[in-house]
C-alpha cells in the first residue's frame, strides 16, 4: 500500500470520526465561530440601534439611528420609532417628536390602537422639519415606509427626505 | 455480516433519535418509525450492495415530509405561510442554507447579513438562528461535502421523488450546457446580493418557497414574486424531473449545489470508473441525475464537479466499472470499503439532520389520527 493510499484510509476513518463529533463538537464550536464573528443583521430589517428614549408619560418612545440604504439597495433612508409597551398607550397617540434631539419637534405622529393585535394599523406623519417625508394613511407598504405591531411595540419607520 | 455492518447504524440512531425524544405520543410513535426506517434503510444497502435505491426512499421520505412538519410549524406560529413583514423585522425568518453562498460578499465586505433572521437563537421561526445553521452545515459538509445534496438537503427529495415516478424518460436530450445553469444563478445573485443588499435568491427565486413559506403578497411585487416561485416549482421540480428523470432544480439551477461542489474538495470520498472494466454503455451517463457524467469524463474515469455520490451509476454499472473511491487509493482497490466507510458518515449525518425531519412530518400526521 503506497502511502497515498495509507493517507487516504486515514482521511476516510477520520471522516467517520469527525461524523460522530458533529453533533456532540463540532456543530457547536463551528456555531460558536460563527457568531463571534461579529456579524449583524442589515438593519433595514432591524431598524438599527436605539439612539435614545423619550419618556411619554407612562409609555416610552424609543428612537433609532438613522438607517441609509445600501448601494443599489431599494428603500430609501428612514428612522424607527417604537412606542411602547402596546399596553399603556392611548386609544389614539398624537405625538409630537424631536427626532433628532436638536430640541426641535421635527414631525407629528398619529395613529390609532385597536385593542384587537390583529387589527391592520395606519399611520398619518405631519413633517414639521423638511428632513422627513410625511405619511398619510401608511400601513405597511415598504421596509423604509410603514407601521408594523412587533410584540409589545408598535414601530413607525418614518422615510427621510433626500437632502 | 449485514446485520453486523448495521450495528453501529442502530447504536447511533438510538444516541440520535433519543435526543429527539418528546412526551407527546404521535411524537415517539414517529420517532420509532424513523429509526426503524432508517436502520432498515441502512441494513438493505449492506444486505443488497445497492446505495441509490434505498438511499432514495429516505431522501423522497425526506423531501416529502419536510414540507408537512415545516407548514405545520409555520401555521400554528403565525397562522400563515406567507412572512409577515413584522416578523421579518422582529428576525423570526427561519433560514434555511441555501441562501448561505448569497451571504458571503455582503458579510465579508460589511459585516451586515442581508436576511430578515436571528443570528443568535431567537424567538418564534428564527428556532436557533444563522449561526447554528451555518455551524451545521460547516460541519457536515467538512465531512460529506458535496454529499450534502443526497444525503441532507430536505428539498432535493422532491423532485428525485418526481423522476422516480415516471419508468423512462420522455425528453433524452439536453444540451449539456444547462450543466453550467447553478453555476450562473450562484454568480448572479451572489452579485445581485451584493448590489441590492437583498438575499435575492430568496426573495425571487427559490422554488421551495412554494411549499414553505412565501414572502406575504402586501402588493402587486408580492404576487409577482410568489407567481416566480410556484412557476419554478411546477416547471423545475415537478414537470421536468418527470420529463427527464434527472433532478433538474439541483443539475440546471441550484445555487447552493454549485456551491457546495467547491467544498467538495474537503470529503476524500468519490465516484470514479474504471477504465478496464468499462465497456462503454454509458448506462451510468444515463442513470445521472445531475448529469455529472459525460462521454469525455467517462472516458478519464472521472466524475464531474457536480457529482453528489447519490450512487445511481454505482448502481446500475453491469460491469462493476462505476466504483466508490477513496482519495489516494487505486481505482477500484476495495470499493466496498469505501463505500461502506461513505455510507457510516452520510448515513450518520443523515439520520442526525434528516431523521429529524422525517420524525416530526410523520409525528405532524399521525397528529391528526392520535
Amino acid at each position: 500500500m503506497t502511502i497515498r493510499a495509507k493517507l487516504g484510509y486515514t482521511a476516510a476513518g477520520m471522516t467517520v470520526f469527525f461524523a460522530v463529533l458533529v453533533p456532540f463538537l463540532l456543530m457547536g464550536v463551528f456555531t460558536k465561530g460563527f457568531a463571534a464573528l461579529g456579524l449583524h443583521v442589515d438593519e433595514m430589517y432591524s431598524g438599527g440601534p436605539i439612539a435614545r428614549t423619550i419618556q411619554a408619560g407612562v409609555y416610552s418612545i424609543d428612537i433609532h439611528r438613522p438607517v441609509s440604504p445600501h448601494m443599489l439597495q431599494l428603500e430609501k433612508a428612514f428612522v424607527q420609532l417604537d412606542w411602547k409597551p402596546v399596553s399603556a398607550l392611548p386609544p389614539h397617540i398624537s405625538d409630537v417628536v424631536d427626532v433628532d434631539g436638536d430640541g426641535q419637534p421635527d414631525i407629528r405622529v398619529s395613529f390609532d390602537v385597536p385593542k384587537d393585535a390583529k387589527t391592520p394599523l395606519r399611520v398619518n406623519v405631519e413633517v414639521l422639519n423638511p428632513r422627513y417625508e410625511a405619511m398619510r394613511n401608511v400601513g405597511k407598504e415598504k421596509f423604509s415606509r410603514l407601521i408594523v405591531r412587533v410584540d409589545d411595540a408598535i414601530l413607525v419607520r418614518v422615510p427621510l427626505a433626500k437632502p | 455480516m449485514s446485520v453486523l455492518l448495521t450495528l453501529p447504524i442502530a447504536i447511533w440512531s438510538f444516541l440520535m433519535f433519543a435526543h429527539f425524544w418528546q412526551p407527546n405520543r404521535s411524537a415517539q410513535i414517529a420517532i420509532i418509525m424513523t429509526a426503524v426506517f432508517m436502520i432498515a434503510l441502512f441494513f438493505m444497502m449492506m444486505r443488497t450492495r445497492s446505495t441509490y435505491r434505498w438511499r432514495r426512499w429516505f431522501f423522497v421520505a425526506m423531501g416529502l415530509l419536510f414540507p408537512v412538519g415545516f407548514i405545520h410549524t409555520v401555521i400554528a406560529m403565525r397562522g400563515t405561510m406567507g412572512i409577515p413583514i413584522e416578523e421579518m423585522i422582529a428576525g423570526r425568518t427561519p433560514f434555511c442554507f441555501l441562501p448561505i453562498p448569497l451571504l458571503i460578499l455582503p458579510a465579508a465586505l460589511t459585516k451586515t447579513v442581508v436576511f430578515p433572521g436571528s443570528i443568535l437563537p431567537g424567538r418564534g421561526m428564527a428556532g436557533a438562528g444563522m449561526a447554528a445553521m451555518a455551524g451545521m452545515w460547516l460541519a457536515i459538509t467538512i465531512v460529506v461535502g458535496k454529499g450534502w445534496c443526497s444525503y441532507l438537503c430536505f428539498f432535493g427529495g422532491i423532485e428525485e421523488g418526481m423522476a422516480a415516478v415516471v419508468p423512462r424518460a420522455k425528453l433524452k436530450k439536453i444540451d449539456t450546457r444547462w450543466r453550467y445553469g447553478p453555476w450562473a444563478v450562484l454568480l448572479a445573485t451572489s452579485l445581485l446580493s451584493l448590489a441590492l443588499f437583498d438575499s435575492v435568491y430568496c426573495m425571487w427565486l427559490c422554488p421551495f418557497k412554494a411549499v414553505s413559506e412565501y414572502v406575504a403578497a402586501r402588493n402587486t411585487l408580492g404576487l409577482v414574486q410568489n407567481g416566480i416561485f410556484i412557476v419554478l416549482f411546477a416547471g423545475l421540480v415537478i414537470a421536468l424531473p418527470l420529463l427527464t428523470k434527472k433532478r433538474t432544480q439541483c443539475a440546471f439551477f441550484c445555487p447552493f449545489g454549485a456551491f457546495q461542489s467547491i467544498f467538495n474538495k474537503t470529503s476524500v470520498f468519490d465516484v470514479k470508473i474504471d477504465r478496464t472494466r468499462c465497456s462503454p454503455c454509458v448506462l451510468c451517463k444515463t442513470a445521472c441525475p445531475t448529469m455529472s457524467l459525460t462521454d469525455e469524463s467517462i472516458a478519464q474515469g472521472e466524475t464531474l464537479l457536480s457529482c453528489m455520490k447519490c450512487g445511481a451509476c454505482v448502481d446500475v454499472c453491469p460491469k462493476d466499472a462505476a466504483v466508490w473511491h477513496i482519495k489516494g487509493t487505486e481505482v477500484a482497490s476495495k470499493p466496498e470499503r469505501a463505500r461502506l466507510l461513505l455510507l457510516y458518515a452520510a448515513w450518520g449525518m443523515a439520520i442526525m439532520f434528516g431523521g429529524g425531519i422525517i420524525a416530526q412530518g410523520l409525528a405532524t400526521i399521525l397528529h391528526v389520527f392520535i
